[in-house]
């Protein structure tokens, strides 16, 4: 696989969220707008990339055993210690994006990658694996989001595009399933093209 | 002095005695909240993957959901005093996140061997769904739910088991649904994971029925 | 094996101590620079020096600051409070507001604004409460004499003088709750704060009490508390000024 394949492959072949269904919880969690969607997708990205690496540096010293129990400390650590950094150093990007960042760890996307990837690649390789599922995960993320914030509010990206007043369910645990549902039927239809 | 009249009684109280009275809140009422009104699950969104994944029968979800029950008890009875033992007395709260997930992982490990050991027959039956839970983010995530809510020891405990509790109703729910499809003609296109996400959003739709049906925790 | 995982989690742990260490005081002085300037965003612009004294009021865990913002000429430009929402919490945790109190020359009092300190409400939902021109802000807008306002969201109580959020009402409640705590505080450092047994038992009961909680909690709040805060508590909640006199103007 080309270096360039492990990039772009994250956004319609092994897209985490509509092939790999993977990390359904913050998906469905966060995405009640487009900018909540993206905020999350990039921090998803970030704590990716670098704990795709660091698994990828360590993986010989593992034993199988104990395997997932490692990877998750690690990637609880790695989440923990971005945290704090973002809160200290730029705070202002830790108000918008900072209520998004304890809910990385459960995400299992990460882990999977972790497992699927980075266990079996050298570091560069799985640093660019994690770029790509990154934007994969992020353009989902904001797909959703936009979605379910023009049908639930009229509104994209916080400007409004409907002034009436929209069905609320859409923002609501219900209609983030059926909105997703329905983007995963588009989406394996444009895919299968 | 002005009499100002606007102040609820609750605040001036609590101005009057430097404490604030919160109003117990009843068991019935957690266990009620956590089943159905925020069913971690069609509500909370925690636990999808399983919820997706596993639900394909009702059997293996009624499996899970006893396994899942079983591990937040204990996980919650663990977390809870370490919490308050450990985390706190070392004001080393910001180890939350790394500690509970190791302490959920080794539980699972544990309640694995012991079962093997002394009830194989449990063991045949949930066997399977053990190393599952480690990345069920549910677990985790009723960890953190009881420690915000500042729960004592006992609400805490009845409070993650009916959080499982509620997981276990939403799975077994969803795998009858699910089988039920199986048999349907459901067009190309929807097969598989979106009708199952629609048919979720159905069932989130049905619980949504029970919101306000007592105060939350 | 057991000892590699050990290993791993020992240098975790070590890593994640040592950044907490390195940014534990820049995290607090941030919090801390944010928070003060919050206190002059609630208030009306004003250009020179201003003295900011603050009273802090301890309720159970939480704490009341009214900070009084002094011109450098001795005027009190006017009052920003920080305060939790006692007795609400909110969908996931204590909603906190910094509010500004301003008095007008007819000695009325005014909110001159409301800003959103920590809320950790579910994103799309409850979170919208730090949007600019929000409902919730809006409806104080609408009323910003402060004595005026009825302290309940206007779904669980017609006669209340809030909008909640769409599909918020919980994380509304915890709202009114925090601007409702500030105001009293404010009363509270000027010492208008009437905390008799009379005016304890003539003021509205169960502020922003969810109207479905049923009669017989709201019932015991009130039976068990009345009985415990006579006149003699009220010698020791006298206001105390940290740095200097607060003036009564």
């Amino acid at each position: 696989m080309s270096k360039l394949q492990l990039i772009t492959k994250g956004i319609l072949k092994e897209n985490p969220t509509f092939v790999l269904v993977l990390g359904m919880c913050p998906t469905l969690g966060v995405t009640s707008s487009a900018i909540n969607g993206m905020g999350m997708g990039v921090a998803t990205m970030a704590v990716l990339i670098l704990s795709n690496m660091a698994i990828s540096l360590i993986k010989n010293f593992i034993p199988a055993k104990v395997r997932i129990p490692a990877f998750i400390v690690v990637i609880a650590s790695f989440v923990t210690i971005i945290e704090m950094l973002m809160q200290a150093y730029v705070p202002s990007l830790y108000a918008s994006l900072g209520v998004f960042i304890p809910l990385i760890v459960v995400n299992c996307v990460i882990l999977g990658r972790a497992e699927a990837f980075a266990s079996k690649n050298g570091v560069f390789d799985s640093a660019l694996d994690g770029i790509g599922i990154g934007l994969g995960f992020t353009l989902s993320l904001t797909v959703v989001g936009a979605v379910r914030e023009i049908l639930g509010s009229g509104t994209i990206f916080g400007y409004t595009l409907v002034e009436d007043v929209m069905p609320l369910i859409f923002i609501l645990a219900p209609g983030g399933f059926m909105v997703l549902g329905y983007l995963m039927v588009l989406f394996n239809k444009i895919a299968k093209r | 002095m002005q009499t100002i009249t606007n102040i609820s009684q609750e605040i001036l109280e609590a101005f009057a005695s430097s404490e604030v009275i919160t109003t117990p809140i009843t068991l019935t009422a957690i266990v009620i909240g956590a089943i159905f009104v925020n069913n971690v699950v069609l509500s909370q969104f925690l636990g999808i993957c399983p919820f997706l994944g596993v639900s394909s029968k009702v059997g293996t979800a009624a499996g899970m959901g006893m396994a899942v029950t079983f591990v937040m008890a204990l996980a919650s009875l663990v977390t809870w005093c370490l919490q308050e033992y450990v985390l706190e007395q070392f004001g080393i709260e910001y180890m939350q996140t790394i500690v509970f997930i190791l302490v959920i992982a080794a539980l699972v490990q544990m309640v694995e061997i012991i079962l093997k050991k002394v009830s194989p027959a449990l063991y045949q039956a949930l066997g399977i769904f053990l190393p599952l839970i480690t990345t069920n983010c549910a677990v985790l995530g009723v960890a953190i739910l009881m420690v915000q809510k500042e729960f004592s020891l006992l609400m805490g405990v009845v409070f993650s088991v009916a959080t499982a509790l509620g997981f276990a109703l939403a799975m077994i729910l969803f795998a009858g649904l699910r089988e039920r499809l199986e048999v349907e003609d459901v067009p190309a296109g929807l097969r598989g994971v979106p009708i199952a996400l629609i048919t979720a959003s159905l069932l989130a739709m049905a619980f949504m029925g029970f919101a306000n049906v007592v105060p939350l925790p | 094996m057991v000892l590699v995982l050990f290993t791993i989690t020992a240098v975790s742990a070590f890593l994640v101590a040592l950044v907490n260490d390195l940014t534990k005081d820049t995290i607090e002085q941030k919090r801390q620079q944010t928070e003060d300037l919050a206190k002059l965003e609630v208030l009306p612009a004003y250009d020179g020096e201003v003295e900011l004294i603050d009273t802090v009021r301890k309720i159970s865990d939480f704490e009341v600051v009214v900070t009084t913002v002094k011109k450098s000429d001795g005027e009190t430009l006017g009052y920003a409070v920080k305060a939790p929402s006692i007795t609400r919490n909110g969908y996931a945790d204590r909603i906190t507001l910094m509010v500004g109190f301003v008095e007008q020359e007819d000695s009325t009092t005014l909110i001159s604004g409301v800003k959103v300190l920590s809320q950790k409400e579910t994103p799309g939902l409850g979170a919208n409460m730090i949007k600019p021109d929000n409902k919730l802000e809006a409806s104080i807008k609408r009323q910003p004499n402060p004595a005026k306002l009825v302290f309940k969201v206007k779904k669980d109580d017609a006669s209340g003088s809030f909008d909640a959020l769409t599909g918020s009402t919980i994380s509304s409640r915890a709202y009114v709750n925090a601007v409702e705590t500030a105001y009293a505080g404010y009363l509270w450092a000027t010492g208008r704060l009437d905390l008799s047994k009379e005016a304890i038992e003539s003021a509205p009961s169960g502020a922003s009490a969810p109207s479905n909680k049923g009669a017989e909690d709201v019932a015991a709040t009130g039976a068990t508390t009345v009985e415990e805060c006579g006149e003699e508590l009220n010698s020791n909640v006298e206001p105390e000024a940290q740095k200097g006199e607060l003036s009564n103007e």
